[in-house]
């Protein structure tokens, strides 16, 4: 077990190294110059050379990836120029906002999703099995701008019942305004682990232990809760710490359609203005989540699942 | 809203929900609004992006300086209305002594917070001449600044090096013309450079009190403000980029003045939303197709000039902006000096002189580039003028780009792009002065902001000369030339200025605005209900 970590910790470090020297490499390849964009059109040549100066931008590349990585080992994701303020600052103070909305959307989407996924195994072919499929299909085909756009035109336009912009302030606030975003960013993964679910219980309720459990005369609810579902949702969980790098994009169109905060909309803003040190430190920290969250998926799997457990 | 927090359980969170819910809902009033309701006389106003730069000498974009106009004060400010002009804000008299002296008498009492005490000529002196000292970007809003120089405490000479009569316009009551504390900033930055996002004092009707980055920026009452209080006890300014966006906060009520896009104009002004007024205001924005004068396709004035007639304005504008635009005649929008009357091509072109213009350069088969911003707007225009051109035989290929990549193309200093560069589809802010749009068109922005690589010993006379000169109508006259020498180079086809509608809550607000339809939070008065 413990190796396993060992060695997942270093595959996480070699990925996190790879991602951002590939992003690093490719910011660079594009064409545009944060100089033109942060200082306006009245400034300089001699001004455009100072910001370069300041940013390190006059600096061989291999020089400045060289002092990012030297720089995050002292915990300093480096500075940004334009507004005087350390990137960390920037990038920690948005990314709460970005969390909290993948973990709710989530949330709602797996306390849903779950059960329909179940019932619609157990009750294969009923007309609600057709209907939960029909729906989740329907939920996976629009794209979460396309809902979110009718979600803000419903329920905040037209019927007036929540908030079409922000974040909020204090708990009760914070959880209405999270209402919408989480609906349309949770409700494609509904369809999803519905689905998913469904076939893997279909798969496990088929198999010799679950028909031995019938022939002990165990009840059905028994069966589906204590001894099929355990199994049935491992593909879910596997998907769900992948699909981390899914939901990060759909957070970029819903925090920009319900004007949040969040690492999304403050990766596009900086990308947009070729702010190098807000795109580096947004990218090392989402890939740092994307990883983490994959490892702790692999872990779950482990810990409910025993022949996983023992390759380890 | 803490005290809720510290007491709620999950009991008395769903007591308390079932019970606000019942009680929203039988009050019929919005849990949107319910939830934004707060004590006092509140401002929500939005704006298209959040703030990035408080320091009135190194100021950036429109939306800084809305906030810098609450928490600093400036010798002149703009006045709202429909007419560009100005009045007196911390200056009790500003006077002209001759050309290149500027006398100012501030008015006494006005104090920076935090015991930085009291705003006096010296304050105006060190505010104004460290934005040339520290090489600011936006040093240009001086032009001449030679010095300021010391009376009294109160009274103080700006001296310039040369008459330069934008200052009245774009300087004094705008970014720059803001007045800092010099103890504040010298404690905070040592060398009195740029402070960024964290000001030291402020000496207008407000103080920061909060600001949540991309949430919202609050205004709340400066204490220790002795002039005219304002309308609100607390403005409350709402980053929101998109403005689709805008206008679904607008309806649901999240806010209570923004701006909108043209596109929607006649949707709110037919079925405007509930108690809301709608105003039309033209923008100084100024866009156009510009041609790069040196490039081997375009160096024939000829095609330029086919390509200059051809182009329909009114098609593009019905397209890209529903109609709701107004034909340009040139760079300087309506209402400033220097607005040119008509210009030398009518906005409708001629498919047949486009056609003799090809035929006179010789050319056939040409196929063009045209770049433009990744906007629905820009890919429109741009893809309107590619049907136009095809009538006159000219295939042209549409390269949308990133506002990154787009920004530098033409620059020399970004590589060697703006030799590839054809046609561009270009938007450029202004200020109400014509300088700042004809500053950029001289033969030494030429690779730098000048494009089109348009060259003229006269315009660049008549550039000097034109900020020299006090009487509008004389001013005027210059202007014109220039612009008609910019349109005479083929290398301009003038398309629009826009347009910047907002709309506001006629129960909760009057607002003011200028007459380009910037909000002057200052004016705005509350409405009761």
């Amino acid at each position: 077990m413990w190796l396993y970590l060992l060695r997942r910790v270093v595959l996480a470090v070699a990925i996190i190294v790879a991602a951002v020297m590939l992003l690093f490499f490719m910011i660079h390849a594009v064409p545009g110059d944060p100089a033109a964009v942060l200082l306006g059109p009245r400034a300089t040549p001699e001004m455009k050379a100072q910001l370069h100066q300041q940013m390190g931008l006059d600096r061989p590349l291999l020089i400045q990836i060289a002092g990012f990585f030297a720089g995050l080992l002292h915990g300093d994701l480096g500075f940004d120029v334009f507004t005087q303020r350390p990137v960390a600052d920037i990038v920690f103070e948005q990314l709460p906002y970005t969390i909290e909305l993948i973990l709710v959307s989530i949330a709602w989407a797996v306390i849903v999703a779950v059960p329909l996924g179940c019932y619609s195994a157990v009750r294969r072919n009923s007309v609600i099995d057709k209907l939960i499929g029909i729906m989740a299909v329907g939920t996976i085909a629009i794209p979460s701008f396309v809902m979110a756009i009718y979600a803000l035109l419903i329920f905040s336009v037209g019927l007036g019942w929540l908030p079409a912009i922000g974040v909020g302030n204090g708990f009760s606030d914070r959880l209405v305004h999270l209402v919408l975003p989480a609906l349309v960013v949770g409700i494609g993964w509904v369809g999803y682990v519905s689905r998913l679910v469904r076939a893997s219980m279909l798969e496990i309720l088929g198999e010799n232990h679950i028909r031995m459990a019938r022939s002990f005369g165990l009840s059905e609810k028994r069966i589906v809760a204590r001894y099929a579902l355990p199994l049935a949702i491992l593909p879910t969980v596997t998907i769900l710490g992948v699909g981390m790098a899914h939901l990060l994009s759909a957070a970029v169109f819903v925090e920009v359609v319900f004007a949040r905060p969040g690492i999304g909309a403050l990766t596009v803003k900086a990308v947009d203005s070729r702010n190098y040190p807000i795109v580096m430190g947004t990218v090392l920290v989402t890939t740092f989540l994307f990883v983490i969250s994959t490892t702790l998926a692999d872990l779950i799997n482990a810990a409910l699942d025993p022949r996983i457990r023992e390759k380890l | 809203m803490n005290r809720i927090r510290s007491n709620l359980d999950r009991r008395t969170f769903l007591k308390a929900g079932a019970t606000l819910g019942g009680a929203i809902i039988a009050a019929g009033m919005p849990l949107s609004q319910a939830i934004w309701a707060a004590e006092g006389k509140v401002l929500k106003a939005r704006s298209y992006s959040d703030i990035d730069k408080l320091d009135p000498g190194f100021y950036q974009n429109a939306y800084n300086v809305d906030v810098m106009n609450c928490i600093y004060s400036k010798l002149t400010r703009y006045k709202p209305g429909s007419e560009w002009g100005w009045e007196l804000e911390a200056a009790e008299t500003v006077e002209q002594v001759d050309p290149t002296h500027i006398r100012f008498r501030l008015k006494k009492g006005l104090a920076f917070t935090g015991n930085h005490g009291e705003l006096t000529a010296k304050d105006v002196k060190f505010s104004f001449e460290r934005v040339i000292k520290h090489n600011s970007p936006v040093k240009g809003d001086w032009g001449p600044l030679d010095h300021v120089e010391l009376e009294d405490d109160y009274t103080g000479v700006i001296v310039l090096k040369t008459p330069f009569v934008p200052l009245w316009n774009i300087t004094l009551p705008y970014g720059c013309g803001h007045i800092v504390s010099e103890k504040a900033v010298m404690q905070a930055t040592k060398d009195g450079g740029d402070f960024g996002m964290k000001p030291p004092a402020f000496s207008g009707p407000y103080v920061l009190a909060d600001w949540k980055p991309n949430q919202y920026v609050q205004l709340a009452r400066n204490p220790e403000w002795s002039g005219p209080k304002p309308g609100f006890d607390e403005i409350r300014i709402l980053p929101i980029g998109d403005v689709k966006t805008a206008e679904r906060a607008y309806q649901s009520g999240d806010i209570d003045f923004t701006d909108f896009s043209l596109d929607s104009l006649a949707t709110f002004k037919k079925s405007p939303p509930e108690n809301t007024k709608v105003e039309e205001k033209p923008s100084l924005y100024y866009v156009y197709i510009g041609m790069n004068t040196e490039h081997p396709n375009l160096k024939d004035i000829n095609v330029r000039k086919a390509i200059q007639w051809a182009i329909n304005v009114p098609q593009i504008l019905d397209a890209a902006y529903s109609g709701q635009a107004e034909v340009a005649t040139g760079m300087v929008a309506p209402g400033l000096v220097g607005h040119r009357e008509k210009a030398l091509v009518p906005p409708e072109g001629d498919i047949e002189k486009a056609k003799e213009f090809l035929a006179k350069a010789g050319v056939s088969d040409l196929t063009l580039t045209i770049d433009c911003l990744n906007e629905n707007t820009f890919s429109t225009i741009a893809e309107v003028v590619q049907a136009q051109l095809a009538q006159i035989g000219i295939t042209l290929q549409v390269n949308v780009q990133d506002s990154g990549s787009f920004w530098t193309i033409g620059m020399e200093s970004e590589g060697s792009r703006w030799k590839d560069m054809q046609l561009i589809v270009q938007r450029f802010s202004m200020v109400p002065d014509p300088y700042y749009a004809t500053c950029f068109f001289v033969r030494d922005q030429v690779g730098v902001w000048n494009w089109e690589r348009f060259r003229s010993e006269r315009f660049d006379e008549l550039n000097a000369k034109a900020v020299t000169i006090d009487d509008p109508a004389e001013r005027t006259k210059l202007y014109t030339e220039m612009q008609d020498l910019l349109e005479e180079s083929g290398a301009y086809r003038f398309l629009t200025h826009e347009g910047s509608p907002v709309m506001y809550r006629t129960t909760k607000v009057d607002a003011a605005v200028r007459p380009d339809g910037r909000p002057l939070y200052l004016n705005f008065k509350p409405v009761s209900a």
